[in-house]
Formats: C-alpha cells, structure tokens, sequence
C-alpha cells in the first residue's frame, strides 16, 4: 500500500454550497448543478479544466451525477457516482483526493447533492425483518446508543440541549442553512419526544442541497493565496465487535474491539497529516442527533469520555472558545441532504480557514477537521489546513 | 399464542423454534467451536466474522436476557416497511450467552420497561398483513 505522506500534495481550489432547506420545485440536478457552477467560479476555472467527476448521493436513482453534470458540460470524462448513505460527500472527496494524489488526474470534482424525501430518513441500510420490525428509525438507533452513553458518563437531557444551542447560535449567522433562528434550552426540553431520550429538538432536521469541491494539485492553482490543502481524507468501514445500531449491528459482548470504527479514522487522519487534536483549530461535527456531536468529540481524542459535556458547558465549542465546534451551525442548522453534508462540512472548513466567514468568522483557524458517520457504517475524518 | 384462529405467519422462516422440551420459544442462533462467539440470527454460511473461519454450528439461544438500553418511538418509521403499532418499545438485550441483540419490547406500559431488568422471549403478533394473516415475530417482556 502507497504511504499517501510520500504523495504529492492535494488541494482544495474552489468550494460551492447552495441554499439549504426545502425547494418543492426544484429537483437534485438543479441544486447540484449550481453548486457546480460556483466551484468552477469559485476555482477561476471552467468545466473543460475537470478531468473527472466522482457525485454522492444517496436516495437520488440511476446516475444522478450525471444529471447534473449534463447542465454543465459533457467532455467525455469520467462520471462516477458515490453512495456511501451520509458519508457520500466526504466519500466522494476522498476519491477526488486519492485520484489528484496519485497522479491519475490534476483537477478532479467532488459533488454531493440530495433532495430529500420528508419525513425522517427513510433509511434501507437494513435487512427486510429488520425494516418490518421497525429498526430503521434512526433517531431510536440513536437513542440507543444516547441511553448507554448518558448512564455511563452522567449527561443529562439538559447536557444534550445545550448542543443544540449552540449549533442553532451559529447557524442563526449562517445565510446557506435551512434554520437560521436561534433556540432557547427551553424551546428544547419542551420539543416533542421522537425516541426517548431524544426530542425533536435533539434531532437534525432534513433539507435539500448542494454542495461541491474542485481539488487539485498545486500547479493547477490559480489563486495559492486562497487555496486550502488536504491534510489527510480518510474514510473507515465497521470494525468487528463495535455496535452501531443505526448501521443494524449490536456491540459484541465477548470481543469488544481495541479501536472502533470513529477512533480508527481519527487515528488514520492523525497519521496521514503528522497533525494531532492538539493541532486542530476548528472542527465540523457529526450532530444528526446532539449526543453523536458530544461522544464524536471524545472519540476523535479532543477529550476523554464523558468530559465533552462539561467542556461545552464551560464554552470551549462556542464560536469564541478554544476549540468551536460547527461553526455554521452544523447539522442542526444546516439541515441534513444526505449525500451533500460531507461536502458541506468541508465548504465551511474552506471557507473559515480562508477567513472568510463573515460574523461566524473564528480567530486564527489554520487547521480544521471534519467528521461524519454514515449507516453501513462508515465514519469519515478530513483534516485541512491553510 | 393459542387464542387466536387466524392464520399465523413468521416475519422470517428460521428465527425461533417452539417445540424445545421445556415448552418455550427458542431463538436459533450461531455458536463458534473455535472463539465462542453467538450470532443472532443464524448465519447460514456458518461463517465467523470474529476468527473468520467457518466455524459456525446452530444453537438454541437463552430465552431470558438483561434489557441493557430500551427507547419508546413515538412516531412512525419512514419508508412504509412498519406496520405495527406506534408507539413501540425497542431496544438491546444481552443474553447470558454472551450475544446482544437488537429485538422489540413489548409491555403492558411502554413507559415503564426497566433498563438493566430482566426480560424474556416471546413470539407474538406485530401486525396484520391484507390478507388477515397475523405476522409474528420475536420479543423480549420484561418479567418481575
């Protein structure tokens, strides 16, 4: 296996996010075309400089990818579509980068895109009797894992609202998120209960949207200044013995594993960047329910198990803390296409460490990691710097 | 369950046996020779994932278990695969043959299911199909 330090360098030269939220009149192909469109703008570069095109998305049918590229150019390049439930977007960039890495392209697209049925998540990530059996219920897949993590940490019902405050705080200066309105700890602890112990308010909401990246190697650039590189873009399947309900595995009570499937990714994004959580500036969460945001924090090594809670409390996440955490608001503002939120996590990375962010704006962010789950399960981590 | 004179139906052919000497259900599950490890349902390539040898012979699992997480879902699942009641009890359950599994709880009181309780194995219907058949399934009741 190719050590991806002895490779060259990869960057992101152009970033494109459209609104987020619900658009009855407009389908995948209009949002994922328009995020195209703004990352070509936005690389100064046009359709005929990509020379492949890897598009995730999730509930989207037969080459959706395609689709929208046939809004924007057809060059005969490579088109390939990437379902990898909600990590397709941070999949599709991994391929982008693996491609640019190894020299098989200079400039390659990465596009996630998703207009979503309503409703939760319909998710087919589950065997049929699984499904009958009314397992495919994410928040309750969520819930489950919520029960065990607050008896064994201490986190309350209150802990996990304060997440939710936080993420609605910065997503309230977010123009591109489906909420942009702010919520009180009470508006959440009187939200209706989906799956004890989550409520409505614990949960991320839905949204159709776009988001795509143009990545290249150095000499494609046309602007170094605002050019952001990629640290590391490292994606994990699950690892035997660790539970994820969401994903239809329960935990082995004989072989519990060494390292679980979020640890292993971080671990791997450490290692490929030579960065450790020391390093990291900035980071974009994986809230599709509150809890993962706070247990994702302990796993990727920021803290240890049952301290995130305490650390939010005491204002290391917010916006002007040690460490901000969504910074666009997250999930929970932004709402959640799945095959787009990867991406998604990734313009706002870009668009922080280019300072650029307006009144969301951090302090001197220089390294920033992203992370999501996905049912199957996957967990991606991407780690950039400027 | 005796009462009923509809046709009854399994959710899935495999999963449980009811004729065991002592009377009860049963889950049919997986047992590695070589590790140990207890598979639920049974894998009928007779492959363990854990020391990825095909290993694998058919058990009958341990009707009771400890209800180590339980959730109570308040609105219906999406992609119309549901068709039982809402609300409905979910949950992890260990068995002391070392296996967890995911199963539905049923309870006279949804709100009530003790976590860290003990609970045991029963077959009983989760909904009507259109043709009036009861389909029946797995799930573990808690017990006093």
């Amino acid at each position: 296996m190719k050590n991806l330090n002895e490779m060259r360098e990869v960057y992101v030269a152009g970033i494109g996010l459209t609104q987020w939220g619900f658009f009855e009149q407009q389908e995948c192909y209009d949002f994922g075309s328009e995020a195209i469109f703004k990352a070509l703008a936005d690389a100064e570069m046009g359709w005929n400089d990509i020379q492949a095109a890897f598009c995730g998305s999730v509930y989207q049918g037969t080459a959706s990818g395609h689709q929208a590229i046939k809004e924007v150019g057809l060059t005969g390049i490579p088109v390939i579509n990437v379902e990898n439930a909600c990590s397709s977007g941070s999949s599709s960039l991994r391929l982008a980068y693996l491609m640019v890495a190894a020299e098989i392209y200079d400039v390659v697209l990465a596009l996630g895109m998703e207009k979503m049925p309503r409703g939760p998540i319909p998710s087919t990530a589950f065997r049929p009797w699984e499904l009958a059996s009314g397992f495919n219920i994410q928040v309750g897949n969520y819930a489950l894992e919520t029960v065990e993590y607050m008896r064994e940490t201490g986190v309350t019902e209150e802990d996990l609202a304060r997440v939710t405050v936080k993420n609605r705080k910065n997503g309230a200066m977010n123009p591109n998120a489906r909420f942009q309105k702010p919520v009180s700890l009470e508006d959440v602890m009187a939200s209706r209960m989906v799956a004890e112990p989550l409520r409505l308010l614990h949960c991320c909401p839905l949204a159709d949207g776009a988001a795509a990246a143009v990545v290249c190697s150095k000499n494609k650039l046309k602007s170094l200044s605002r050019a952001v590189k990629i640290a590391a873009s490292v994606i994990t399947s699950g690892v035997y013995g660790d539970g994820m309900p969401a994903a239809g595995i329960a935990s082995s009570l004989q072989f519990p594993p060494e390292v679980g499937i979020l640890e292993l990714s971080a671990q791997q994004a450490y290692q490929v960047s030579g960065y450790g959580p020391e390093d990291i500036d900035i980071v974009q969460g994986y809230d599709t329910t509150v809890p993962s945001e706070l247990w994702g924090m302990e796993k990727l090594g920021f803290c240890k198990k049952g301290e995130a809670a305490g650390l939010l409390r005491d204002g290391k996440f917010d916006l002007d803390g040690d460490l901000p955490v969504n910074t666009d608001g997250g999930l929970m503002s932004r709402g959640h296409p799945l095959g787009a939120t990867g991406l998604g996590q990734i313009c706002e990375l870009v668009t922080q460490l280019r300072d650029e962010a307006g009144a969301r704006q951090v302090k001197k962010a220089r390294v920033g990691l992203a992370h999501a789950m996905g049912a199957g399960p996957n967990s991606s981590v991407t780690i950039l710097t400027r | 369950m005796g009462e009923s004179n509809q046709q009854q139906v399994p959710l899935k052919e495999g999963f449980w046996t009811s004729g065991t000497p002592d009377g009860g259900p049963r889950l049919i599950g997986s047992r590695c020779t070589n590790c140990g490890e207890v598979y639920f349902p049974k894998k009928p390539k007779g492959w363990c994932l854990h020391c990825q040898q095909q290993t694998l012979e058919e058990i009958l699992l341990s009707p009771r278990g400890r209800i180590s997480a339980v959730t109570v879902v308040r609105q219906p699942p999406a992609g119309g695969f549901y068709h039982g009641p809402v609300p409905y009890a979910y949950g992890l359950v260990d068995l002391s043959d070392g296996l967890r599994l995911v199963s539905q709880i049923t309870a006279d009181d949804l709100d009530s299911i003790p976590v860290g309780g003990e609970a045991e194995l029963v077959i009983k219907p989760l909904y009507q199909d259109p043709e009036g058949r009861e389909i029946m399934t797995f799930m573990f009741t808690p017990v006093a």
